[in-house]
């Protein structure tokens, strides 16, 4: 339940555009999968992602359990300018949140 | 005979007890995330099938099958050694995209993501679903008031629903 530092962003100024990428750090536990006593591990995902450039918001994800551990996405803006700040916020289904920023190079 | 009762009555209270206090831990342990995550489309992520899946996220509308969408999967394309991350690449050439939706077909919950872009964001958009078993997997795109479908099989080595 505490903010995990572990997630990275990455976002680049390319042909004009703005190159995000990103790469959460968590387990992503479907509630289907067990454990080494072949127990069912609590399902345990992302649900919304949002993604913010500067001010304003730009991008809403919204996962299922079909997302990949360590959920990556990769994606574009138009426009954009070397030191915007591109945040990210998360919050998976047992209410754990995690936030993470950038500045755009 | 008298003790008899009292035991069984004592019985009574304790399992009165723990049903309310796990009634409780019910309410306030699923229930909250619930509330927080009111707008987390909790029916269209849960549906089971596909039909059920695109009609509750993305409503009806027009279904257009149509290249404005281009969309590649797996590493090499259309074979993916391993379920548990598959790689997913969309792009568009349309404007005024609403929404988008990725399903697996074969998955027990078909919907896997689904995006609500602004007009800022410009595709493509690259990411990794688990997949588990060789499935059709399907981008649906909602752009002015139209939908846009377009499919791709996939090949899967190693399931990744666990």
């Amino acid at each position: 339940m505490t903010t995990n530092s572990r997630d990275r962003i990455r976002a680049k100024l390319l042909e004009g555009n703005t190159l995000i990428r990103i790469l959460l750090s968590h387990p992503m536990h479907t509630g289907r999968g067990k454990n080494e006593q072949e127990e069912l591990i609590p399902a345990e995902f992302i649900q919304d992602i949002r993604c913010w450039r500067n001010q304003e918001e730009v991008l809403t994800v919204k996962c299922g359990t079909a997302t990949s551990r360590n959920p990556y996405f990769a994606f574009q803006l138009k426009g954009g300018e070397i030191g915007d700040t591109i945040s990210l916020r998360w919050v998976d289904n047992l209410g754990g949140k995690g936030t993470t920023e950038t500045k755009v190079v | 005979m008298k003790d008899n009762l009292d035991e069984y009555r004592r019985k009574l209270l304790k399992q009165s007890i723990s049903a309310s206090t796990l009634a409780l831990v019910a309410a306030s342990g699923l229930m909250a995330p619930r509330i927080l995550l009111a707008h987390w489309p909790q029916d269209a992520f849960n549906a089971e099938t596909l039909e059920d899946a695109i009609l509750t996220f993305l409503g009806e509308a027009e279904e257009v099958n149509e290249e404005a969408i281009q969309f590649t999967i797996g590493s090499p394309p259309t074979y993916a050694v391993n379920g548990a991350s598959v790689p997913v690449e969309i792009s568009s050439s349309l404007e005024n995209i609403q929404r988008v939706a990725l399903l697996v077909e074969k998955n027990p919950f078909p919907l896997a993501m689904a995006l609500e872009p602004t007009s800022v964001v410009s595709f493509p958009f690259k990411t990794m679903l688990k997949v588990a078993e060789d499935s059709e997997i399907i981008a649906m795109v909602r752009a002015d008031g139209k939908l846009y479908r377009t499919s791709r099989y996939v090949e899967i080595d190693i399931g990744g629903c666990a």
